[in-house]
């Protein structure tokens, strides 16, 4: 029986079944930040439409899933277009990598203030003179950070001494302070 | 020859090889072990050359032999004067084997002596080589950022070249249950390096998870105190941000005194500590210029990371633009610049002839102005002159006689004015007298003073150069005593070696004391024999006289005749027998030498080693032929 079209990872239905697990996983790791699958290893499945379509759908349905924090017998009413074969694939998928999508999805809420933190990085170093100064012994901090602002990362880099570094640890922790506050 | 070997032991220690400590001589060597003794003793004459060896004695003989081959051939090349090859390694006799090490041990660098006090193992070779790799990037002249090359840039250059992007990482944990462990045993799960997409972000990506990990150990470590490092910590109080602080640091100490404690340690950290002292130093004289260099170096690197990461996006920009019209743009430009510059050139030659043909026509006005101002001159002196004589013209003879008495004052008063100069000029001229003998005797005072000193600076010069001689001399000696070996070990060597040589002298005086012995008894020997032929050759003559006439006697001398060859084929047989027993101790010298040199198993393992050779042999060929 073909299942109607409209319906949610109806095209799931095109897939050989062994393949369905590599596929999902694949999915899952995209959605973690990892690579997506590519179209040229399922081509004989899908064209380039419809992989789309497929990509799309099967990563909406794991959001929504997750999100909802859904129970098994309603993601199974969601399912019940689709062979065994793949609901029990799915399922078994959801199980062990929920965790991991929940992660993800909180980094994505994170991410709807104007600028966030991206990455950071630091390089601590000693300078042992200057121009003036023939024995300087100083550490300097040099700090990386990678900044995300409309959607591309800017890299910004700060030198700072030992007071300008604990005068930024300070403001931090007052502002950790305030946001528990606000909890 | 017991000593001989634990010297060289201890010297290989030292190199680097760890020889077992159930060795203590040469015979228990195996041929892994010689192996491994050459291969670092090769490290540490030439590093090049030991560099490229391997100190472990592979599996497969063809490799094995060759191996040696190469080992005998690196020793051939030091000089090693004896013949080498590669039985020496694969079967080795203790007696080569001693010479092998001994001629290693001898070309040991002797500048290492206060290196050898430290283990030379795989840490301190990578902290020699870090360091060293630091003294040739310190050596390195600092470049404008502008010029350098990518790989200057990497050197020189602040800002890193690679970001530190991260990704999250999935592992396999021992805690998980259920459909998560099932997911993360089965290939599903992709290899931790494999997870990143970027080549770059691995190493990153790795760091990362271990930090977390180490993190959350660190953490689970510490009873009732998960809280500080989950992700969400409970509302910081001051006491429990000052009672984490203080953990960390206490565990920090405790890790560094781990790593660090070890005796080994310090030294084994010497080369870097001892750069980074010299570099300190060097900043502190700030004299030299090499320092002055790393100040700017240092300075300008720390004032312009922004211009560098500038710098940094823009050359790709310029590379990416399209060449060709980059270049005929620049030709232009430069065919212009040419132009302007032969302009210009032409300007500069036209107005220095010009300048030149002023020049010479201003000395020539020169030269005129200073004739006719000459020329004035003597004309206005010829004026006055006339004038006076017009002026006085009127009243002539009235003038005249003017004239004459004037004349005749000024010379009445030059008379007085000499008779009063006369006056004066005695008196002065003796006291001028006085004076010049006094300084000829000043003068003569001097020199002898002069000399005096002359010959004073050439004492105290010829002193200074002693005393710098003195000096050179007493460096020298005071480096030869720091070359000199110091260990405390080294001590308990000498000792045994003046033992020895005692030994020696005391044995050489009892060879000398046998020799002699041996020389008089053999002279009492041929004293004994030359007295025996005489007394014979009268006994002889006597009984022979008188054998004519008695029978007796006849009798008598045909025994006595018997008698003598006898006895002179008895001393013959002694005499052989002597010699026959000195071959046989020579002899057995020999089989003894021979059994040192462990033929027999040696030919067994060759035989071994062989059939092992063949066996390859006929696999490889076996491989061909299905090939």
């Amino acid at each position: 029986m073909e299942p109607e079209e409209g319906t949610p990872l109806w095209q799931l239905q095109k897939l050989p079944a062994e393949l369905g697990p590599q596929l999902l996983h694949k999915i899952i790791d995209g959605i973690c930040g990892r690579a997506y699958p590519l179209h040229q290893d399922y081509h004989s499945v899908w064209d380039s439409t419809e992989w789309k379509n497929v990509l799309e759908d099967i990563t909406k349905f794991f959001k929504a899933v997750v999100g909802k924090n859904l129970s098994d017998e309603e993601i199974f009413q969601q399912l019940n277009q689709l062979n065994s074969f793949h609901q029990q694939a799915i399922m078994k998928c959801l199980k062990s990598r929920k965790d991991e999508i929940k992660q993800a999805l909180l980094e994505e809420i994170v991410d709807i203030s104007s600028a966030q933190l991206q990455d950071f990085d630091w390089q601590l170093k000693l300078a042992l003179s200057s121009d003036k100064i023939a024995t300087l012994q100083m550490p300097l901090l040099n700090l990386h950070l990678d900044i995300k602002e409309n959607g591309e990362v800017k890299p910004y880099s700060v030198e700072m001494s030992k007071e300008e570094l604990q005068n930024l640890i300070n403001s931090l922790e007052a502002a950790n302070k305030v946001v528990l506050q606000l909890k | 020859m017991e000593e001989v070997d634990r010297i060289l032991i201890h010297s290989l220690r030292h190199v680097g090889t760890a020889v077992p400590p159930g060795v203590q001589t040469l015979q228990a060597f195996t041929p892994e072990l010689v192996v491994k003794a050459v291969v670092c003793c090769l490290r540490v004459i030439n590093p090049a050359v030991g560099s490229g060896l391997s100190p472990l004695l592979p599996l497969a003989m063809s490799e094995r032999l060759h191996l040696a081959v190469s080992l005998a051939q690196a020793c051939t090349d030091l000089g090693y004067p004896l013949e080498l090859g590669y039985q020496s390694f694969l079967y080795p006799g203790e007696p080569d084997l001693r010479d092998l090490l001994l001629f290693l041990a001898e070309h040991l660098p002797s500048d290492t002596s206060d290196d050898a006090d430290r283990p030379a193992g795989d840490s301190s070779l990578l902290l020699r080589a870090i360091g060293g790799q630091m003294r040739d990037q310190l050596a390195l002249p600092w470049v404008p950022p502008l010029l350098r090359t990518p790989q200057l840039q990497h050197l020189q250059g602040s800002v890193s070249q690679k970001p530190f992007h991260t990704i999250r990482l999935v592992m396999p944990e021992l805690s998980s249950r259920g459909e998560p462990r099932e997911f993360q045993a089965s290939p599903l799960l992709l290899p931790a390096p494999t997870q990143v997409p970027q080549p770059a972000g691995r190493v990153a990506s790795l760091l990362e998870c271990h930090a977390i990990q180490l993190c959350q150990h660190t953490g689970r470590d510490r009873p009732g105190d998960e809280d500080c490092v989950q992700q969400a910590p409970r509302h910081p109080t001051q006491e429990d941000t000052r009672a984490r602080w203080q953990w960390l640091q206490r565990h920090l100490a405790e890790h560094l005194r781990q790593t660090w404690g070890r005796p080994a340690a310090p030294s084994q950290a010497g080369d870097l500590r001892e750069l980074l002292q010299a570099w300190g130093a060097g900043t502190r004289t700030g004299a030299s210029k090499g320092s002055r260099f790393t100040h700017s170096e240092k300075f300008t690197f720390h004032l312009e990371p922004e211009v560098q990461a500038a710098q940094g996006s823009d050359v790709p920009v310029t590379s990416q633009r399209p060449e060709q019209d980059t270049k005929a743009a620049q030709e232009q430009e430069l065919e212009s610049l040419w132009e302007q510059l032969e302009g210009v050139n032409r300007n500069i030659e036209e107005v220095e002839a010009n300048m030149k043909t002023l020049e010479i026509s201003l000395i020539q006005v020169e030269a005129e102005r200073g004739q006719t101002e000459l020329s004035t001159a003597e004309n206005k002196q010829a004026l006055r002159l006339k004038s006076w004589a017009v002026e006085l013209l009127p009243g002539g003879a009235a003038n005249l006689s003017k004239l004459q008495l004037m004349v005749e004052s000024s010379a009445q008063r030059v008379f007085h004015l000499a008779g009063q100069w006369e006056k004066h000029r005695v008196p002065l001229l003796a006291e001028y007298r006085l004076l010049r003998k006094l300084r000829d005797c000043r003068e003569l005072e001097s020199s002898r003073r002069l000399a005096e000193i002359q010959e004073l600076h050439q004492s105290v010069r010829a002193a200074a150069e002693e005393a710098r001689r003195k000096e050179e001399v007493y460096k020298q000696l005071g480096s030869e005593l720091e070359t000199l070996p110091t260990g405390v070990s080294w001590q308990g060597y000498t000792h045994r070696i003046l033992e020895v040589v005692d030994n020696i002298r005391k044995q050489k005086e009892g060879i000398t004391k046998i020799l002699s012995d041996t020389k008089e008894l053999q002279k009492e020997i041929s004293c004994l024999s030359s007295k025996l032929d005489r007394t014979f050759a009268v006994t002889d003559e006597l009984i022979f006289k008188d054998a004519k006439k008695d029978d007796a006697v006849r009798k008598a001398y045909k025994y006595l005749a018997a008698f003598h060859e006898n006895c002179s084929q008895l001393l013959q047989t002694i005499e052989d027998t002597g010699t026959i027993m000195w071959e046989v101790g020579d002899l057995e010298q020999q089989i003894e030498t021979e059994m040192g040199k462990k033929t027999l198993s040696n030919l067994e393992k060759i035989r071994e080693d062989y059939r092992a050779l063949c066996q390859e042999n006929a696999d490889l060929l076996e491989q061909v032929l299905e090939a």
